[in-house]
């Protein structure tokens, strides 16, 4: 088993979109949808210029918690699967950041589930990003 | 002793990422550990953050005992956008 098996990772390591859709398309027939959400870092927030992103996490608890929350979206949605991948490295823009790939028999359930997925991690993963600026370095407080 | 983990702004706001608190009690709600968490770092601040003891989401209430690990969280930013 390689670590790409595990269907919930966080991880400094780029992944491979395309492998985590195949993940899914291969391990059931099934599927007739994949969605997938993708969050790229980006060059400009808040009228700032961003040199790179950083992510702090903490360790073992950010993990449980993306695990209980594919748990709880496999039983809140009628999907099939669920894959979860973010990085917490410093990301440049351009740079890959999470992807969560979800599949299912009909694309109304996959897109529910996926938009609900990344809505609720930005609430219960413990993890906090930091933009690096030409000036410095801050802290991002997330919005409502 | 308690273990104490400040993480993002906090821990900038601090100066500390990590230490441990001798308790004196052998429990004390998590209320009263934060009085004492403050205490020794008046640069945290009141609100908002999350508390978690031994990397499970502490609800009001909630004991800190001898031995725990307890993180004092800014608002999580995952996920980006």
């Amino acid at each position: 088993m390689t670590m790409n098996d595990k269907p919930v990772r966080i991880q400094s390591a780029d992944f491979s979109i395309e492998e985590e859709i195949n993940i899914l398309k291969n391990s059931s027939l099934k599927t007739g949808a994949v969605v997938t959400f993708l969050g790229v870092a980006r060059d400009f927030s808040e009228g700032k210029e961003i040199k790179s992103i950083a992510f702090e996490q903490y360790g073992k608890m950010a993990l449980k918690a993306m695990e209980r929350l594919r748990e709880d979206a496999l039983k809140r949605f009628d999907v099939i699967d669920i894959r979860m991948v973010h990085r917490v490295t410093a990301i440049s823009p351009g740079g890959q950041i999470i992807l969560i790939a979800v599949s299912s028999e009909h694309r109304d359930e996959a897109f529910k589930a996926c938009r609900w997925c990344i809505d609720t991690l930005k609430k219960t993963v413990p993890l906090w990003k930091k933009e690096i600026t030409p000036e410095g370095e801050s802290w991002v407080t997330p919005h409502p | 002793m308690v273990r104490v983990l400040f993480f993002g702004i906090l821990a900038a706001k601090t100066g500390c990422r990590e230490t441990a608190l001798d308790m004196e009690k052998p429990a004390l709600k998590v209320e009263d550990f934060l009085d004492k968490v403050r205490k020794r770092f008046p640069g945290l601040p009141h609100a908002p953050y999350m508390v978690a003891v031994n990397e499970e989401k502490a609800e009001p209430g909630a004991m800190v005992r001898d031995g725990d690990e307890v993180a004092i969280m800014p608002p999580f930013s995952g996920g980006l956008i």
